[in-house]
């Protein structure tokens, strides 16, 4: 299910007849809203889809949650907004801790209602001999591969598209830190304005998991800690202020740089 | 209508105290907010869906928890009382099919009662769930009435008027239909009277619904800009 997507509501893409439900301006919802769109007969160019935030009741439309309404390509829609818990999709990369080690898979605590299963061949070149060595404790970056709600969620290791580990795997070192569902998306962003001002100050990896989590690694512990913060403070702000949260934690690096 | 002053200093029976919200102020917790309505204030935190304790585990919808407690001294059984209205509420609103195995914990704080704290309370639990993003089929507002020893019918009663008060009713109103979906009534009272705590209420549940917006709004506003 698309979850990003930058594309205003066109106008074009709703069926005739209908309003449209916004223009260019940002439409926000609040659960019980109805969508003023069709979905049953729906003549559009394509069959709506419908993503997070919004339910079929009735062949209409309506918000289930708090957010901007918006539309991808192919009539997809959904609700942007943000919250704190995870809620498992599948094909999303998640951040998880290995709770405990069983015969044929591990238990991992991905932040959701039920901790999600890891099977020991679920690793790239996992063989019944070979298997992977994780420790109880370990942070591991993960595809969810099973997003059901009445099972347990299952992940994997591996890059579906090459059959490689393709940066999946355990995390070692680095530090992790929290944050809503929201941030964890626009980090995922490439352009995210956040990671590229960190970056033009020092290297770094991160690795964003979309249950909240952020596992930063970095040459020193403070780079480390300042990326973990410009993450943190940025978390919750206001649009217009979290580019100068960031630059705050940049002055604070470069203070303690100077003294040490 | 008389032109008598409340205690107050409201001019009209009609009248609700004003009211605000404030959100995400726990760190811990999914979903948290405070609800004032005139000095009535109510905190208000949301965790869940998440893992739910297998006695209380229900296979194919999320289990709802109100806990309620007052500012100062123990729970009593109108505490547990108002625990099970604001529940069976919640779960109207609730689309608890959609997260089946899982619980949902409201825990209600109250910070200063001055009348009208099952509304507050109401008011502040619906809100927290939308800051905590669980799917809401709809809001549920609610607002408190009176009728007083003299007959005269007061909106959104403060502690002094509650203690002249004949009959007091508490309505939620959601904002889909405008139905009803819980009502407490206390005391003696006559099926006018009820009728004239019903309307008068329904019409001030608006202002209470414009409020629950603006302040989704508002939130949503400030993060995405």
């Amino acid at each position: 299910m698309a979850k990003k997507g930058k594309k205003a509501l066109e106008v074009r893409d709703l069926p005739p007849g209908e309003e449209a439900a916004s223009s260019t301006t940002k439409t926000l919802v609040i659960p019980g809203d109805h969508i003023p769109i069709k979905i049953e007969n729906s003549t559009g160019p394509a069959r709506v889809r419908v993503g997070p935030g919004l339910h079929q009741e009735q062949g209409e439309l309506v918000a289930v949650k708090a957010g901007i309404l918006q539309q991808g390509s192919q009539n997809r829609w959904w609700v942007e907004g943000t919250q704190k818990r995870y809620v498992p999709a599948l094909g999303e990369s998640v951040l998880g801790i290995i709770a405990s080690k069983h015969g044929e898979f591990y238990r991992v605590d991905i932040g959701a209602a039920h901790p999600a299963s890891l099977p020991v061949l679920a690793f790239e070149g996992a063989t019944k001999r070979n298997r992977p060595n994780l420790e109880v404790g370990s942070l591991i970056y993960a595809r969810v591969s099973l997003a059901n709600k009445d099972m347990e969620p299952e992940l994997d290791c591996i890059d579906p598209a090459t059959g490689k580990a393709g940066g999946f795997g355990e995390l070692k070192d680095g530090f992790m830190v929290r944050c809503s569902l929201g941030m964890a998306r626009r980090l995922l962003d490439p352009r995210s304005p956040i990671l590229l001002r960190l970056a033009e100050a020092f290297k770094f990896e991160t690795a964003v998991g979309m249950n909240g989590r952020v596992w930063v690694n970095a040459e020193t512990t403070p780079h480390i800690i300042t990326v973990a913060r410009a993450i943190q403070v940025a978390d919750g702000a206001a649009a217009g202020d979290v580019m100068r949260r960031v630059e705050q934690v940049l002055r604070t690096l470069d203070d303690f740089m100077d003294n040490s | 209508m008389t032109q008598r002053t409340r205690p107050d200093k409201r001019h009209s029976p009609n009248e609700m105290r004003p009211f605000y919200c404030s959100s995400a102020l726990l760190s811990r917790a999914d979903g948290s907010v405070r609800f004032k309505s005139g000095d009535s204030a109510v905190m208000c935190s949301v965790f869940g869906p998440m893992e739910v304790k297998l006695r209380d585990e229900k296979l194919d919808k999320a289990v709802v928890e109100v806990i309620f407690k007052t500012a100062a001294g123990m729970t009593t059984t109108k505490e547990r009382m108002y625990e099970r209205i604001i529940r069976q509420t919640l779960e109207a609103s609730i689309l608890s099919g959609l997260h089946p195995r899982t619980s949902i914990r409201v825990t209600l704080q109250v910070l200063t009662d001055d009348g009208g704290i099952l509304s507050t309370a109401l008011n502040a639990a619906t809100l927290a769930l939308v800051d905590a993003g669980i799917p809401l089929r709809s809001l549920a507002a609610s607002v408190t009435c009176m009728i007083d020893d003299t007959g005269e019918l007061l909106l959104d009663p403060t502690a002094i008027e509650l203690e002249r008060s004949a009959s007091v009713h508490t309505f939620a109103f959601d904002n889909v239909s405008e139905g009803t979906l819980a009502n407490m009534s206390t005391g003696l009272f006559t099926v006018d009277e009820y009728m004239r705590c019903y309307e008068t209420c329904r019409l001030a549940a608006v202002s209470v619904q414009q409020l629950f917006r603006t302040s989704s709004e508002g939130k949503v506003r400030r993060e995405y800009g």
